[in-house]
């Protein structure tokens, strides 16, 4: 069994991708060395990230395929996924075969297996981009907290700089440790380790108990439907949701 | 009286309207404001009762003027009452959006002093966000009726979306219930704003910078089951409306009892199962090319409340059906009861490259629960022990299709869990 292992980065998968056709390997996963776990039976390649390599198969991409395949193995990438690596690499051996056309194979595995990780990264950053809450700190910083299932919040760094464009404000991946930064001119991603206590500002909870009050009266009692409300809102994200709690 | 005691009766007043739509409009940010509109739409929240939140949906006030007998500010109403300041109103908007509650503002009121005077006050609040606080986010106002054309297309240029609730379907049950409306006063703005709408239309083709007006269009909400009216009365006033008045969407809001006026039917609950039907029957109208003549007439002038309006209509039309799904055009894909707009775009593109067979459809996430009565796949049935093909089967298959699932749930509002898919394309109200 051939396993490449890469560091987790797109890049690096990309360079795994410019490697396999290279070598004209067929390996069994694409693995990011994180989620790696050896056994003797494994026959490993490290890859080592290359961004020329890494541009060459975007460049491949969108010239042979299209825009929007490079688009689909973005978000295949950012789900996370087990196999993630090893349908992206399906997905792109079949699509410079067939060219632009390779989003009507709709039934084809190599496809569908990228289709449905799309899916649900598109639907967990559309879901973020309305329940991400920013609470207002003492050092005027707007700060929000998610612990998204998949690595969505890269995704949305264009969108909150552009509505928030006069706030600084921070979204902070709890679970990944890293976050989008704003400072008023630019987003960047960045790791995030947290020393010193948050401190909100005096106004913060003013606002968040009028919000509560406001979630409380647009109820209508009549209707109560708390199953449909966790279908649109799993719970898994209630956590950080002021209204929830 | 403090914020928080204003919210609560604001908000509690404004609840029974159902839009909180934010989509249609795309609004830019502009240099150092704050907010934009996303085209899509996007939802903040949801409630217990499975509505979404997407705009502050608030009264300016609800003390007001008038006494329509549905209506839960009515005067006679012995409610507690507030007003916001325009200050108050437009700090928590901006407090709210900063925090990401909220994708813009629905701002509605009972009539105040007259409907010039609240009218006035609408604009000014609308006008000071724009304005003062450079906000683009999404706004959403209410067209007071009786309210001048001056103000009403004033306010046009500063909202993304107007709507004046017509709320009884018809002349009678205004008189009947809303004594102090009339039918002008409700269409009269409303053919305003449809004209300020296509004259922005217009000039947005030969200007770039041309003056927004009401970029989101227009809507309207029905209240369905405190009057008389059937189904088919709705539904043709509902094509009406879309096709000479150019509205975007008309709300239905199943009517919970707020009052036990002679006039109004005593119920003990919100016909919701009637609201849905209406809802499926809209989208068949502006989404798959159907018109109310043939989803009902006069001898059947009301939804089966067991059957979805297109599978309803499929079984009355059964000389159309199966339809071959690598042969039909997507008008006629989107009749088949079960096959929506998605799967139709997907059919139509996943045969472009093979011939579709079922698992093939399966792999393309189409449901074949209620498809499979009406549909070949390469000129064969699905492959099960008998498909059934007279009216009378197919109808009781589809109900013990759904009857499995409701006795499972003996609530009355378990459609809810039937029918999913179709309220999540709902969900965005």
């Amino acid at each position: 069994m051939l396993y490449y292992i890469y560091d987790g980065t797109f890049d690096g998968l990309l360079t795994a991708i410019y490697d396999s056709y290279y070598k004209k390997d067929f390996p069994e996963q694409i693995v990011p060395q994180d989620n790696f776990t050896d056994n003797f039976l494994i026959n490993k390649v490290y890859i080592r990230t290359d961004e020329e390599k890494s541009k060459k198969v975007h460049d491949a991409i969108l010239q042979k395929i299209s825009r929007g395949a490079m688009a689909n193995i973005m978000y295949a990438y950012l789900s996370e996924h087990e196999n993630a690596g090893i349908f992206i690499l399906e997905y792109l051996r079949f699509g410079f075969k067939v060219g632009k056309i390779i989003d009507s194979y709709l039934a084809d595995d190599r496809v569908n297996n990228i289709n449905k990780l799309v899916t649900k990264v598109a639907r967990e950053k559309h879901l973020l981009a309305g329940i991400i809450r920013f609470r207002l700190l003492q050092n005027n910083i707007y700060y929000a907290l998610i612990e998204p299932q998949y690595n969505t919040i890269c995704l949305l760094g264009k969108h909150f700089a552009g509505r928030m464009s006069d706030q600084v404000f921070v979204i902070h991946d709890v679970k990944r440790s890293y976050g989008v930064f704003y400072d008023k001119t630019k987003w960047f991603m960045s790791d995030i380790e947290i020393n010193k206590d948050i401190v909100l500002h005096e106004k913060e909870i003013f606002y968040q108990e009028l919000w509560k009050r406001y979630f409380d009266g647009i109820t209508i009692e009549s209707r109560l439907n708390p199953k449909l409300q966790s279908n649109h809102m799993p719970k898994r994200y209630w956590k950080y949701l002021i209204e929830m709690n | 009286m403090d914020l928080n005691e204003k919210i609560k009766i604001l908000s509690d007043s404004a609840k029974y309207d159902v839009s909180c739509s934010s989509s249609g409009s795309s609004r830019k940010n502009k240099k150092g404001g704050i907010g934009n509109a996303a085209p899509s739409g996007i939802c903040h929240s949801w409630t217990p009762d499975g509505r979404c939140i997407s705009l502050l949906k608030i009264l300016f006030t609800n003390y007001c003027i008038y006494d329509c007998k549905y209506c839960v500010n009515r005067s006679s109403n012995d409610i507690p009452r507030a007003s916001f300041t325009t200050d108050e109103l437009v700090n928590l908007i901006i407090n709210f959006y900063r925090r990401n509650y909220i994708e813009g503002l629905f701002l509605s009121s009972a009539v105040c002093v007259s409907p010039d005077h609240t009218m006035e006050l609408l604009l000014k609040s609308v006008k000071r966000l724009r304005e003062e606080f450079n906000f683009n986010g999404y706004i959403h106002v209410k067209a007071i009726p009786g309210a001048s054309n001056a103000l009403i297309e004033e306010t046009g240029k500063y909202v993304d979306r107007m709507s004046i609730n017509i709320e009884l379907p018809s002349d009678e049950s205004l008189k009947l219930l809303a004594p102090q409306k009339t039918k002008e006063s409700i269409i009269k703005p409303m053919g305003l704003i449809k004209s300020g709408i296509i004259q922005y239309q217009e000039e947005k083709l030969k200007f770039k910078n041309a003056p927004q007006f009401v970029p989101g269009g227009q809507s309207t909400q029905l209240i369905v089951g405190a009057t008389k009216e059937n189904d088919l009365k709705i539904l043709k006033l509902s094509e009406y409306l879309y096709n000479s008045y150019k509205l975007k969407r008309v709300y239905y809001s199943a009517y919970v009892p707020v009052s036990n006026h002679p006039n109004l039917p005593a119920i003990s609950r919100p016909p919701l199962l009637r609201e849905h039907r209406l809802y499926q029957a809209d989208w068949l109208l502006r989404f798959y090319g159907f018109s109310s003549d043939e989803l009902l007439n006069e001898e059947h002038p009301n939804f089966d409340e067991l059957l979805d309006p297109k599978s309803g209509w499929a079984i009355r039309n059964l000389d159309k059906f199966p339809v071959e799904i690598n042969k039909a055009d997507y008008y006629t894909l989107l009749r088949v009861p079960g096959i929506g707009v998605k799967s139709a775009q997907r059919i139509v593109q996943g045969r472009k490259v093979s011939m579709l067979d079922f698992s093939d459809l399966k792999k393309l996430g189409i449901v074949l629960k209620r498809a499979k009565y009406f549909i070949t796949c390469k000129g064969k049935y699905f492959p099960q022990r008998s498909i059934p093909t007279n009216p009378v089967s197919i109808k009781s298959r589809l109900l013990l299709e759904d009857n499995i699932k409701t006795h499972e749930n003996i609530e009355q509002l378990s459609f809810f869990t039937l029918f999913p898919d179709i309220m999540a394309a709902e969900g965005e109200l």
